[in-house]
């Protein structure tokens, strides 16, 4: 079963802009860097592994998927992993 | 479990053409495809294993395999175009 993520070696996207590796990586607004620090933590803490992640984010069916902002990606597998893990 | 390394530097190695429903680290663009082991890494438990909350996953060697722009794209077979792809053991098979 092919995942909507699957993209690699796609043709047709253009040029890949690789930014100024002098600036450091910015989050679009605070509620990004929110859900990022919590996947770090919830991550640090074992309650998942990086590749249960990966699985949940893959597992976005496609409609939502390809609407959603990467870090919108984020949240909605983490809410998926602390019930799955019940920590919810 | 694998023990030893299975494809030794050098071995032409095709990327299974698989299918799963889980995560796995063998995109798509690669199935199939034939290339080159270049490099074998230490053994590391398999992602599609630890995706699914296995609690002893595989354990298998990582190989660096390196397909020709040609395979992959039909780009010029002249050209330097190549792509270096880090695979677990389970993810190839003997290329003939």
């Amino acid at each position: 079963m092919s995942r909507v993520h699957d993209v690699g070696g796609q043709t047709g996207f253009g040029p890949v802009d690789p930014g100024d590796a002098a600036e450091p990586a910015q989050f679009g607004a605070d509620w990004e860097a929110h859900v990022f620090a919590v996947q770090r933590i919830l991550l640090r803490r074992g309650v998942f592994t990086g590749d249960e992640m990966r699985d949940a984010i893959e597992s976005i069916p496609p409609e939502r998927y390809l609407a959603a902002a990467y870090f919108e990606r984020w949240l909605e597998a983490l809410e998926v992993l602390v019930e799955r893990k019940g920590v919810a | 479990m694998t023990d030893g390394v299975r494809f030794p530097l050098g071995s032409r190695v095709r990327a299974r053409t698989i299918d799963p429903d889980h995560h796995t680290r063998l995109p798509r663009y690669l199935r199939g495809h034939t290339g080159e082991v270049v490099a074998a890494a230490a053994p590391e438990p398999l992602p599609d294993d630890v995706a699914r909350g296995r609690a002893e996953p595989r354990v298998e060697t990582v190989y660096a395999v390196r397909f020709h722009g040609s395979e992959l794209w039909g780009s010029d077979p002249a050209s330097s175009h190549t792509v270096i792809a880090d695979l677990w053991e389970c993810y190839l098979e003997e290329a003939r």
